[in-house]
Formats: C-alpha cells, structure tokens, sequence
C-alpha cells in the first residue's frame, strides 16, 4: 500500500468583514446628544432637593394608602392582616466620597459683586470651595473691570476662560466660564455669563490681555465669536476647518479620518482597500509615471 | 540694486530650537525681529474632545501624552481635579507618595528644561550631564510604576501600588549625589562668558506684562513675584513641607536660569522631608467601582514645573463621562508672551526666548 499523500489543506478565503466602515454605521460617528443641562446652580438644586422630597413624601403617603386598603380588605376576608409597611431610609454608602453640593454664597468677595453689580448678578453660590458668579451676559466686561480694578477684589490674573455647550438648554447654548486669581489675596473666583447661539460676548482683552487665546482657543473649538477681539481667527484647528469640533453634536471622529476597521484586517488587505478607496475617490495612489 | 526693506521668515516648524512643532512667523529688520506671530495646532489631537467621550479613569492616559515631559505632574493635576469633582479624601501616606513623585518629576522636567535650553545656546557638556541624572528619575519612576515617560502613576482617590522595596534606597542614592550634579551645572554655566552674553538682559518679561498675560511659573517668579501654587493653595502634602520659592527681579533669561536651578535644591529638599515623614497606612481610598458624577464644576490648579496646571471638569448627573473636559496648560498660556519677548530683540535671541519658556507643544496643542 502506497501512503496516502498529504493533502495540503485549502487556505480559508479571508472573511468578508467590514473591512471599509460604512460612514453613517460607525458608532464612533453616531452622536448621542446629551439630554440634561448639568449646569450647576444652586437654584436648580434647590428645586431639585424640594422635588426628590415632595416625591418621596408622596410615595410614603401610596405606601400607607396601600396598607390601608389592604388591611381592610384581609379583614373583610377573614386572613392575616399584612405587615405595616417601613418608611425607606436613603442607603449609607461606606466609602471616602462626599458629593460637594452647592451652599449659599458666604464668601465676602461673592457679597461685594452682588452689591456693586446689582441686578446684572443672576445668581451667586459656593460648590467645592470653589466661588461662582454667574453675571448677565451684556455686564460681562463690566464685572472683570471691576474684579481687576476693585481695591477690595483685586483679582490680577486671568487664570483660565473656557466654555461648555448645552444643546439640550432653552434660552441659552454655552456657559463661558472666567476663572480669576487673585495673587496678592490668594483667592479664587469663577465668573460665568450664560450666551446664546450667534451671541458676541464682550472680549476680556481689554481687562487681561491674556485672554487673547483663550477667546481664540474657545472661537476654534466652539464657535463664540468675542466682540472687540483683536485678533478672532483661528488657533488650533487649520484655517480652513470646518465645524467646531467641542460642540456636543460634533462626532468623536471627525471628518476626513481614516474609516479603515483595523481590527478586522486580518490578512493585510489594508493596502488593497486603500487602493480601492482612492479609486472611489477618485486619488491616485499609484507611482506616477516618469515624464 | 539693494532695496531697504523687511524680511519675513518662518522658524520652524520644523527646527531643533522650537522644542517639538511650533512654526514662529517673523518679520525681520536686518537682525532685529520687528514683528512675531507664534502658530501652533501642528499637535492638536483633539484630547479635550476624547476625555469627554470616555470614563473618568481613562482620561489619564491622555493627561500623560500632554506635557510628556512631566507625566507625573499632569497625572497629580487630572487625580485632584477629579477628586475635588467626586468629593474624595486621599489617605495620607498617599498623598506623601504623589508629592515625592511630583518632585521627582519636577527635577526630571528642569533637568530636560536646562539640557535642551544650554544645547539650544551652545553648550553641549549640560546637555549629556543633565540627561545622566534624569535617566536615574526616569528609572525610579520605573521602579514605581513600570513606565518611565507616561507614566499614569496614580488612580482616583490614591495610588494603584505602594511604594516598592528597595525604593528608599534608590532615593537616599540619589539625594546624596545630586548636590553635586547641580553644581557641577553650575560650574559649567554660571560664569560662562558666553551663558550670560546669550542670557543676561535678553527675552525681558516685566512682572505686570508676565501678570497681564497670564503668565506663571519659574518665568512669573523671575520677573519678582512670588506665586507658588504649592504655597498659595496648597495641595498633595504640601501644606506640610516646608520649603521656600526662590524668586529674582531682572526678570531675564539669565534670572529665569537662576530661579529653576534654585528650585531643583528646593525640590531636593522636599523631597528628603517627604521620605523622612513618610506616614504608614492605606494608599487608595474606599470607593465605588463606578464613579458617577453629580451636577457640579471644579477648576483645580496645580503648580506644574512649567506653570499652573488647571483641569476644569463639568459633571453631569449619573453620568460616568466628564460633561466638559478642559485642560489650562501651562506652555499654551506661557508662549502667548513669546512676540513680548522676542520683539525688538535680535532673531539669534529668539531661540534663547523660546527655551527659557520651557514649552511642550504636546500641551499646548493638545
């Protein structure tokens, strides 16, 4: 008997992955708009504190309501009458968190705005150790003069300005935050103006002059322009950039990336799709001829 | 046939000098720099974006690959910020262990500061000694965390590990030889004829230009103001240690020289007092495995070796994303006061400008 040769077994064909990601399926482009407002405010947490206890109020007023005409019923029919029900007690967690919450404002500095500012003061409050001034958007300018120029503030920095994009609020878009220090005073004060889309905030260049890139940085990222801005273009992204990209409905991945799965390469086909792609699109890859 | 007028160039951004990518538009008089427009986003990544489209533990990676040349520091910032967001109490011996480091880091980062700034000039001995000293910090951070560079040395709410046996040993090595190692530097440039022809009076930044700017750091202390943020508003176990901020008034490159080396020996200092005050215990704080935020807004600042460091996060209810996720660098802030500096200057001095600075573009771009 001969032996049997060997049959060499058939090399498996790649699997037909989704080597090229369809643009629209990618869940790295699916954007989930936020659906809360996590603007904190002490009024919003007061509200809140009032509402989870009104509610919980009226769950304690169900439960014994339930009670009783359970009760009456289990006597009508002769059983065992059912066990009074417990009030909840909210759960003690036993670990090292303690969830800072907004507390009245105390601090001297947050009174002292609110008396010279008056009514453009929309709201005032402690959170973390941290003081925040929330100011009306026109007096913006107005209550960084004063906190650069008022002996009993006299807070010399600009230490940060930033911005957030609430698209799921009504009435405004963006929070722009000012976080102030004081150097001589060693304190701390966060002011924050609330703006709605196409609104041209003041710029701050005027009082900081350090607040040239940071306004330029907040424009590039999130579409603010600043009014009086000497120089509003710009800083990060190219000119030529489309869209802001730290506005919430912007994709994680962006535009013009690579929409190659890597993970499903197996067999490294990624040239071959390369070439492919670019021949959709219409791009020569290929060497080109020697004239 | 020779026709009087400006001329512009580009400095980088590709050129040794600008410290990664960093393209400087000038316009020149001759020597003399007329007019100077720095341009960045040649790193821009987008890391703002990426740390609000994932948990807060994952962001520390990323605050690694900001200023790679002081992991450490960016980790201690990112850490605080949450921890001040969740409202979380860091065990003591924890926080002994992050000050330790941040020094360590703070050391690690002058030293690559003054390497590159003297070879920048033309000093090429620093460069190699410097790097000789900075290779030992990198190989504690080794032994303390297993990377050298990125380091993602510590966790919410403390440290994933103690300190490892044998640590203390490497610690007392090299605080015995350091003094020496600065000195040796210091012989090297502080009377070099050529160091203080290139630094002395070049690349002035007054103290109410370095304040209206926003300026901080080693370059705010040498213009004569004495804003620490470790003694401001103290963080870590800083509150306990006791050490001084070394400040000058000429408020040149030369002062800025003097004020870092100044405070390598402070840090050395903070150092021995945190390994000689070492307290025992816990290194992690009790916590849930899943941390969900709570609507709120922190800005915490740290005292990075470049500046203040500030990490502004938003919070959103049962989330376990940071809502806003926004990073104050330092480098980012500090080159706005570049064309300050290097305007009216000769264009040689921009590069001793652009050094002293001690920028990352890492960080600044983002």
């Amino acid at each position: 008997m001969t032996e049997p040769v060997p049959q060499i077994p058939e090399v498996p064909a790649a699997p037909a992955g989704p080597y090229v990601y369809d643009y629209a399926a990618s869940p790295q482009r699916q954007i989930v708009m936020p659906k809360t407002v996590p603007l904190p405010s002490l009024k919003t947490y007061q509200a809140e504190v009032v509402a989870a206890a009104a509610a919980d109020e009226a769950k304690w007023v169900k439960m014994q309501a339930d009670f009783e005409t359970a009760k009456t019923k289990a006597e009508a029919e002769g059983k065992d009458a059912p066990k009074p029900p417990v009030r909840p007690v909210p759960r003690k967690d036993d670990n090292d968190m303690k969830t800072p919450w907004p507390q009245e404002a105390k601090d001297a500095d947050l009174l002292l705005l609110q008396e010279r500012l008056g009514g453009k003061v929309e709201e005032t409050f402690e959170q973390a150790g941290e003081l925040t001034c929330q100011v009306s958007k026109d007096a913006i300018l107005e209550a960084l003069q004063l906190c650069r120029a008022d002996a009993g503030l006299n807070y010399e920095m600009l230490a940060d300005q930033s911005a957030t994009h609430y698209p799921a609020a009504t009435g405004f878009a963006f929070s722009v935050v000012y976080h102030l220090t004081s150097i001589s005073r060693r304190k701390r004060l966060r002011l924050r103006i609330l703006v709605p889309e196409g609104f041209t905030p003041e710029s701050a260049c005027a009082v900081y002059p350090g607040a040239n890139w940071m306004e330029r940085e907040i424009y590039d990222m999130l579409g603010i322009r600043f009014a009086n801005h000497p120089d509003m273009t710009r800083i990060l992204c190219p000119e030529d950039w489309e869209g802001y990209p730290l506005r919430k409905d912007y994709p994680v991945v962006g535009w013009g990336q690579r929409d190659i799965s890597f993970r499903e390469d197996r067999g490294g086909r990624l040239d071959l799709i390369a070439q492919q792609k670019a021949g959709q699109l219409g791009i020569n890859l290929k060497q080109p001829k020697a004239e | 046939m020779f026709k009087n007028q400006e001329m512009e160039i580009n400095l980088g951004p590709q050129h040794p000098s600008t410290h990664g990518v960093l393209r400087v538009k000038l316009r020149l008089d001759g020597e003399t720099i007329t007019h100077c427009r720095p341009m960045i986003g040649y790193l821009h990544r987008g890391v703002e974006k990426i740390c609000e489209n994932q948990t807060f533990f994952q962001g520390q990676v990323w605050t690694d690959r900001m200023d790679y040349c002081s992991a450490v520091a960016n980790n201690l910032g990112w850490a605080e910020a949450n921890e001040k967001l969740f409202g979380i109490t860091v065990p003591r011996r924890a926080q002994y262990i992050r000050t330790l480091l941040n020094e360590f880091n703070r050391l690690a980062s002058h030293l690559i500061w003054l390497a590159t700034h003297a070879l920048d000039i033309g000093a090429m001995t620093v460069f190699l000694y410097a790097f000789r000293e900075r290779e030992d910090i990198l190989d504690m951070n080794e032994a303390f965390c297993g990377s050298r560079l990125t380091t993602t040395a510590f966790r919410i709410g403390g440290l994933r590990e103690d300190l490892p046996p044998g640590f203390e040993k490497l610690v007392k090595k090299f605080l015995a030889k350091f003094p020496t190692c600065l000195e040796e530097y210091e012989n090297l440039l502080n009377e070099n004829r050529i160091w203080k022809k290139r630094t002395v009076g070049v690349a002035k930044l007054s103290a109410e230009d370095a304040i209206a700017m926003g300026v901080t750091g080693p370059v705010l202390r040498a213009a004569g103001v004495p804003y620490d943020i470790r003694k401001a508003f103290p963080y870590a176990a800083y509150a306990e240690m006791d050490f001084e901020v070394p400040t000058r008034t000429e408020a040149d490159t030369y002062a800025r020289y003097l004020v870092r080396m100044a405070e390598m020996r402070q840090s050395a200092r903070i150092i021995q007092q945190c390994m000689d005050g070492m307290p025992e215990g816990p290194v992690m704080a009790k916590l849930p495995k899943i941390l969900k935020a709570e609507v709120n807004e922190v800005y915490h600042a740290t005292e990075a070796p470049k500046g203040e460091l500030g990490y502004y996060l938003v919070g959103e209810k049962g989330s376990g994303n940071p809502y806003r996720f926004h990073v104050r660098a330092p480098g980012f802030i500090n080159l706005q006061s570049l064309p300050k500096m290097a305007e009216g200057g000769l264009i040689a001095d921009i590069v001793a400008a652009i050094g002293t600075l001690d920028i990352v573009l890492g960080e600044i771009d983002r």
